[in-house]
């Protein structure tokens, strides 16, 4: 089986786990946008296939009830969200490694994206999740 | 007057500008410290006033230039080239409406492979249009 790898923009945390990855999801939603400065997309990977290479500037902070996002202490780059109780992590799909092996396949909470930029491809558009 | 902010609001801005249109930037940079790419409005970096900065850290990104990031919650927020008088400023860090479009996208030689480029908007393999426009009137 494949191994992706991916890293923050400082390398100050590394990361694989087992590929392909899962098809890929952009959100829109406030939190996603002010997190990225844009908005968010991420692949879906099983904890069970995930490993943290290298976690020395890795910060976790409860973004709501039900979810923490993890970004990197030092550069600040946006690479997890996992929601609470979960086994999988959710992988900024920036943060990896090309090729990638996935592809955007939907776009989410589209209800909530900014007023800036048009979705011009032709994929699902969901309103909420 | 344009306001925004990080996710968890610990770091706040607001400028009457001039605020620029918005550029997306897909070089590996912006990508890996986004999470997916880039984009970002500019303003003059003397016109910008960080309302609230406790948690806003500075981070050397290259050579030339330096990004900030709210430590408690790694919103991306802030751009600055060496070279330049003007501050990028994440897109969706601005709080709606932003009442400003996306008009070019750059470095899209080193997007990522999983997503395609909007339509409708100039796309460029580096440095935009826009940019050498603001560079020339001094802002």
């Amino acid at each position: 089986m494949s191994t992706q790898t991916g890293r923050c923009c400082c390398g100050g945390v590394t990361f694989a786990f087992d590929g392909p990855p899962s098809q890929a999801t952009a959100c829109h939603c406030t939190q996603c946008r002010r997190g990225s400065g844009h908005y968010w997309a991420a692949v879906h990977v099983p904890l069970a296939s995930f490993q943290l290479t290298l976690s020395d500037t890795l910060k976790w902070r409860n973004s709501s009830e039900w979810a923490k996002r993890g970004f990197c202490a030092e550069c600040g780059s946006s690479l997890f969200y996992q929601m609470t109780g979960e086994d999988s992590i959710n992988i900024g799909a920036g943060t990896l490694d090309s090729p990638t092996n996935t592809q955007i396949k939907r776009h989410i909470f589209v209800a909530d994206k900014g007023d800036y930029y048009e979705l011009t491809d032709d994929l699902p558009k969901i309103e909420a999740y | 007057m344009k306001t925004g902010g990080c996710e968890c609001g610990s770091v706040t801005y607001r400028s009457e500008g001039p605020w620029r249109d918005i550029i997306s930037c897909h070089c590996e940079e912006c990508r890996r410290t986004s999470g997916h790419f880039w984009a970002a409005s500019a303003v003059p970096a003397e016109a910008l006033q960080i309302t609230s900065e406790r948690t806003l850290k500075w981070f050397r990104a290259s050579d030339v230039a330096s990004r900030a990031f709210c430590t408690d919650c790694g919103s991306s927020l802030f751009y600055r080239h060496d070279d330049k008088s003007y501050i990028a400023v994440g897109a969706g860090t601005l709080d709606l409406p932003t009442g400003l479009k996306l008009v070019e996208e750059v470095f899209c030689h080193e997007k990522g492979d999983y997503y395609a480029l909007s339509d409708g908007v100039a796309h460029h393999d580096q440095w935009s249009a826009a940019w050498k426009a603001q560079d020339e009137a001094g802002q």
